[in-house]
């Protein structure tokens, strides 16, 4: 009976499948027609710019300079490499026009997708750094939340995540426009429109089915795939495979997108400043909050609900520690992570090309200065205060610094970079240690300090050290002008910057909450003691994530008989 | 319990069930879409009560259940710092007055957050709960030995 149900299930899932790739299919729209080429019309009577394209053309290397090699480089790369609408008539002025633009586009969409493809591969070093930090016996189950959260969250993203964010963020010129996107339910409120959440996108189809809207998809969602990643570190030795798959496919596909829309898809969070007044809106350039708050304050809500693992605390209170297993694979992912980074900032200008984005420079430089100055302030602070430059809090100073910086890179100088990034290193320590001490919240790896904590100071920062010398094309948010914070004169950018804040503490986390709470109606967010002293990696995985190793048996004071 | 097969079965149902689910809402304009809607909303619904049908077979956990009331009052309280925070934009127009606001909305929601609900989830008791749940396992597997 028990077969029979599970080969229902099976059947009916690729039925299912089967069944909405068949409403995909059946409702995708007709491809539109190519416009015609302008050269295609009636031919336009000679100009001395065309006079001199061909002059050009006449003097292009042949076949025959270009069979003999070209070892400078100096005639590879021509206007005979110009494709010409009407080949009678040769390259025009529209011709070259054109292939401008097409380059334009072509450098932005290759800068997202390369710098997408980098933060995909921090995956892998939150993986290490999760595992690392976790006891020998849990290696395997840590190792696959963060593998299979990789798919959990693209799917969920792929149904409606992306939609719910990105369906109302047409106008981005860096992409070619991403007109399919142009549908964002708003609603009015004392006279003013404010953005909800988006409607176009779901499983990719219709009209969505475009170059661009591929290429925003691709980066949104590696960005979406962090934020779910986090909460695996925070909740990891206790949490309930099951429950977490459930939790991760709804954060997915309904927390984290309604932030993103709210502050990246057009949304009302990013209208303050064309509907209230409040500097440039709510600025988050490539998501302390939006990423890493999110995923932070969602780990804090998991976390309380689920509890503080057996041996963390004693009768009286105090805190033990609970050491990881693996320093190299902790510091090698703190690295692995901080070269995604590269992707993450700089590649949240979603191009290369024209509108300011010769600013990647700087925003790559204030990226590696503020981790350098997160390690610093992290690892000076646990050796002056405890003895010993901790390998756990030097590596989370790091990944705090980057953090932190990932809100303001794009509006702040290099020396502001380094202090934002030393604040951070404190930080994270201080925030680690009053979660541990005083709310009794076991964090194994010190995701909600290092994300959350960090992640809201990254969104303040932004309101105090932008200086207001970036130019993303003359006006971010729809407001002219650059975006500038209270220590360079405008205090309402400040007060945007808590808004968002006030909505990450009070409407995210709620979210989560109420969610998670329904989950451990449901499902029950935590394993049994017998697993949880046993290590999951066998009732949960079925195997150990190092089997050849001769474990040592635990102190008694950790399995709960202090 | 652990994982099971009848974990793998229900959350492939409720797998397929919001796949389905939100191919209804995508084509919620076609007539087909609310029928698909429906049956994605079904299989959600059978996939949770599954869920809860399996839920007891994990056995003791070390968790702690909390005050339900609590929970409930610090949700809302970090909810309404929130509004503060929003209600601060329309009643002034002054930068300065719609800063207070917004820190207030923030502190109101920190005290919900770190505050009430901690309280809730019984922080302070939890390595007495702890251990009492680690007894109870502990007499589990002495017995299964």
């Amino acid at each position: 009976m028990k077969k029979l149900c599970r080969r229902s299930c099976l059947g009916l899932w690729v039925l299912a499948l089967g069944l909405a790739f068949g409403l995909a299919v059946h409702a995708q729209a007709p491809a539109p027609a190519a416009p015609a080429p302008a050269a295609a019309a009636a031919p336009a009577p000679a100009t001395p710019v065309d006079a001199e394209l061909k002059d050009a053309a006449g003097k292009a290397p042949s076949q025959a300079d270009l069979q003999k090699g070209d070892p400078s480089g100096a005639i590879t790369g021509t206007i005979s490499d110009v494709p010409a609408a009407d080949s009678k008539a040769g390259v025009t002025l529209p011709d070259v026009a054109n292939q401008v633009g097409q380059n334009k586009i072509a450098v932005n969409f290759v800068w997202t997708l390369v710098c997408g493809f980098l933060v995909m591969f921090m995956q892998a070093g939150f993986a290490m750094v999760e595992s690392g930090l976790t006891r020998v016996k849990n290696a395997n189950h840590t190792y696959m939340m963060n593998f299979f959260v990789y798919t959990c969250g693209l799917f969920a993203y792929w149904i409606i995540g992306f939609a719910i964010q990105m369906g109302g963020a047409a106008g981005n010129s860096n992409l070619g426009g991403l007109q399919p996107l142009a549908s964002e339910h708003a609603i009015s409120i004392f006279g003013k429109m404010w953005g909800l959440w988006g409607q176009s996108g779901m499983f990719l189809v219709g009209h969505t089915y475009d170059v661009g809207v591929m290429v925003i998809f691709l980066f949104e969602m590696v960005f979406m795939d962090t934020a779910l990643t986090i909460v695996t570190g925070a909740c990891a030795e206790r949490w309930k495979f099951l429950a977490f798959t459930v939790s991760s496919i709804i954060m997915g596909a309904l927390t984290y997108p309604l932030y993103g829309n709210w502050a990246w898809g057009g949304g009302w969070l990013s209208q303050l400043g064309t509907n209230v007044g409040l500097g440039k809106g709510y600025c988050d350039f490539a998501g302390s909050g939006v990423v890493h708050a999110v995923g932070g304050i969602t780990a804090l809500a998991v976390c309380m609900l689920i509890g503080p693992r057996i041996g963390k605390y004693n009768r009286d209170g105090s805190a033990n520690a609970i050491l990881g297993h693996d320093v190299s694979a902790c510091l090698i992912g703190c690295f692995i992570l901080a070269f995604g980074w590269f992707g993450f900032n700089p590649g949240s200008t979603l191009g290369a090309s024209a509108n300011g984005n010769l600013r990647i420079g700087t925003i790559a430089v204030d990226t590696m200065l503020a981790g350098c100055t997160g390690t610093i302030g992290a690892i000076l602070y646990m050796w002056a205060l405890k003895g010993k430059p901790d390998y756990s809090m030097s590596g989370n100073g790091l990944l705090a610094g980057l953090v932190a910086i990932t809100a303001p890179s794009g509006f702040v100088s290099p020396v502001s970079s380094c202090i934002i990034g030393l604040v951070a290193g404190v930080l994270v320590c201080l925030s680690c240690s009053f979660f541990e001490n005083v709310l009794k919240v076991d964090d194994p790896v010190g995701a909600i300090s290092v994300h959350g904590a960090n992640g809201l100071w990254g969104v303040l920062s932004v309101g105090l050290f932008a200086d207001g010398t970036s130019n993303y094309g003359g006006s971010w948010n729809g407001v002219t002008g650059s975006v500038t914070g209270l220590f360079y004169g405008d205090a309402s950018q400040l007060v945007a910057q808590l808004v968002g804040i006030s909505t990450l503490i009070g409407v995210v986390f709620t979210i989560s909450m109420v969610i998670n709470l329904a989950l451990e109606f449901f499902i029950g967010h935590r394993v049994s003691a017998e697993t949880e002293l046993a290590g999951l990696d066998i009732p949960e995985m079925g195997q150990l994530g190092y089997p050849e190793f001769v474990f040592q048996p635990e102190p008694a004071v950790l399995m709960g008989q202090a | 319990m652990a994982a099971s097969k009848a974990q793998g079965s229900y959350l492939a149902v409720f797998w397929t069930a919001i796949t389905v689910l939100c191919a209804g809402i995508a084509y919620f304009a076609e007539g087909f879409g609310k029928l698909v809607l429906v049956f994605g909303l079904a299989g959600v619904i059978i996939s949770l009560v599954g869920f809860l049908k399996i839920k007891p077979l994990e056995g003791k956990t070390a968790g702690v259940t909390g005050i339900a009331a609590m929970k409930i009052l610090g949700i809302a309280v970090a909810l309404g710092g929130w509004f503060v925070t929003i209600a601060g934009l329309h009643l002034t127009t002054s930068t300065g007055g719609r800063l207070i606001f917004a820190l207030v909305g923030i502190a109101v929601s920190l005290v919900g957050v770190l505050g009430v609900l901690p309280v809730a989830f019984g922080k302070s008791v939890a390595g007495k709960a702890q251990s009492s749940s680690f007894m109870a396992a502990k007499t589990t597997m002495e017995h299964s030995r």
